[in-house]
């Protein structure tokens, strides 16, 4: 999993900037850091937009990673609940699909 | 403090209009916001609107204002921002007042929703996201993006699907008493807890409807009753993953310091308010932002009752958007709408004696907040 960490305070993202947003002066650097992270909260989606309607229901989940202070917005396999572990099995699309581990 | 009144107000019924053109709709508000200002003459028009083009195919909307009511070559723009069109078109109105351009400027706004079928709504609705995200890309909605923060929001305080229902139940009950209202058919708690389910915890109560509908505001620097006291905006996150406190709207909070600070008020200081309900969940942690009550202590003052409209902070007094209905660029507007009512002693849900309001207009999920506290003179 690439985060951008901030090179002048602790802010981490799982996009890049062009400048922190938290300092305002320090530079995003490109990490590889483990997917593995613990569910920091999730929601069950039962009316989807079209696009994902034939998967519907289906669970979207924020991630805490573990080894980064970023979060990370994932589809799971499966119903998750809050403090499960869990880490990326694949990428589709653009997402990222979690199962618990 | 800006020198700048609310002179007129003018307001559509919200619904289903089959009939009635997003222009009708404009034009209906605009009318009875110039009459009730006395027809004076206008300098500029603001129009709120977010998917007049995407669902719609229809622009210009400033234009077709200013054409429609014969307001001359004045300049005119359509403003989005989402959820919170209305509320940047009224600040954009302001702006202009208080850079000396102009003198009187009208602001409408408008949303026509109920011609589409849910898919595309749904799918203009998100473009509001950050479309390139991984996020989007993981079938994140906007109800999804409520639904995160309220479980999240429930294990981190002993706050409940109840207390989530008491915020439907309350708004439904104000908007009983407002004729101009959406929904006006009661509700009980048992119906609202096992309403189908949206985005787990979110029923379908706990969602704001599509609406049909129009609001406008004449605001003038001339001196008058209604004064409006700060004006502000604030930006936020537009990922939920982005979020540094996942139970925290920076947008919202940051707007609301800055209006209390413009207008040297606090919150304790505030007689009435409307809120951007777009869900249960977003009042719950609206009213914790902008100071009514601590953080995560806000589902506390639902169960007390501190925000029904008998309370000591009366929210959402109109419905708010679950109930009054949210036609997404007219919102902004209409909530100014009810509060310039209160402040005149004729709303429904009137509060007694209200001397200061606060409107707070949300656009994304949490990308956009706008401010703006009245006060009668
Ligand atoms: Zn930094």
């Amino acid at each position: 999993m690439k985060v951008y960490q901030c090179d002048q305070c602790e802010y981490a993202s799982v996009s890049n900037k062009y400048r922190c947003p938290s300092c305002g002066t320090g530079k995003l650097q490109e990490r590889d850091v483990s997917s593995k992270g613990t569910v920091y909260s999730y929601t069950d989606i039962h009316i989807a937009p079209a696009e994902f309607a034939h998967l519907a229901p289906y669970t979207v989940a924020l991630i805490q990673l573990d080894e980064s202070k970023a979060k990370v917005t994932v589809r799971t396999d499966g119903n998750v609940q809050i403090g499960d572990v869990a880490e990326l099995d694949y990428v589709e699309d653009g997402a990222y699909i979690y199962r618990k581990c | 403090m800006t020198n700048v009144y609310i002179e007129g107000i003018g307001m559509t019924k919200f619904g289903k209009f089959v009939d009635k053109s997003m222009k009708q709709l404009l034009v209906e508000a605009s009318i009875e916001a110039l009459e009730d200002a006395g027809n004076p003459k206008v300098d500029a028009v603001f129009v709120g609107n977010f998917m007049g083009g995407s669902i719609g195919n229809q622009e210009i909307l400033g234009a077709l204002v200013a054409n429609e009511l014969g307001l001359g070559h004045i300049p005119t723009a359509k403003v989005e921002g989402a959820c919170a069109s209305g509320g940047i078109a009224l600040r954009q109105g302001i702006m202009g007042i208080l850079s000396g351009e102009y003198d009187t400027v009208l602001i409408a706004g408008v949303e026509k929703m109920k011609h589409a079928s849910t898919a595309d709504v749904t799918q203009a609705i998100n473009a509001a996201m950050d479309n390139e995200s991984n996020e989007k890309q993981a079938g994140l909605t906007f109800p999804g993006f409520f639904g995160v923060l309220a479980n999240r929001y429930f294990y981190e305080t002993d706050a409940t699907k109840e207390h989530l229902a008491m915020i439907a139940l309350k708004n439904r009950e104000n908007a009983l008493h407002n004729p101009l209202a959406q929904f006006q058919k009661p509700t009980t708690m048992e119906e609202i807890m096992e309403a189908r389910i949206i985005t787990s915890p979110l029923g379908l109560f706990d969602c704001s409807p599509t609406t049909d509908g129009a609001a406008a505001l004449v605001i003038t620097r001339e001196k008058g009753a209604i004064h409006i006291r700060s004006s502000a905006q604030s930006s936020g996150p537009t990922q939920m993953q982005d979020a540094d406190d996942l139970l925290s709207l920076p947008a919202v909070r940051e707007s609301g310091r800055l209006a209390y600070e413009k207008a040297g008020v606090g919150p304790e200081d505030i007689d009435v308010v409307e809120i951007h309900d777009c869900f249960s969940m977003t009042e719950m942690l609206a009213i914790e932002e902008l100071g009514f009550f601590n953080k995560r202590e806000g589902w506390l003052a639902v169960e007390q009752g501190r925000t029904k409209a008998t309370g000591d902070k009366p929210v959402n007094t109109s419905g708010g958007l679950l109930s009054r209905g949210h036609p997404i660029g007219a919102t902004g507007v209409a909530q100014m709408y009810q509060l310039v009512q209160q402040l005149r002693g004729t709303a429904p849900n009137q509060v007694e004696n209200a001397r200061l309001a606060l409107a707070q207009n949300l656009g994304g999920t949490g990308s956009y907040s706008t401010v703006h506290i009245l006060e009668r003179l």
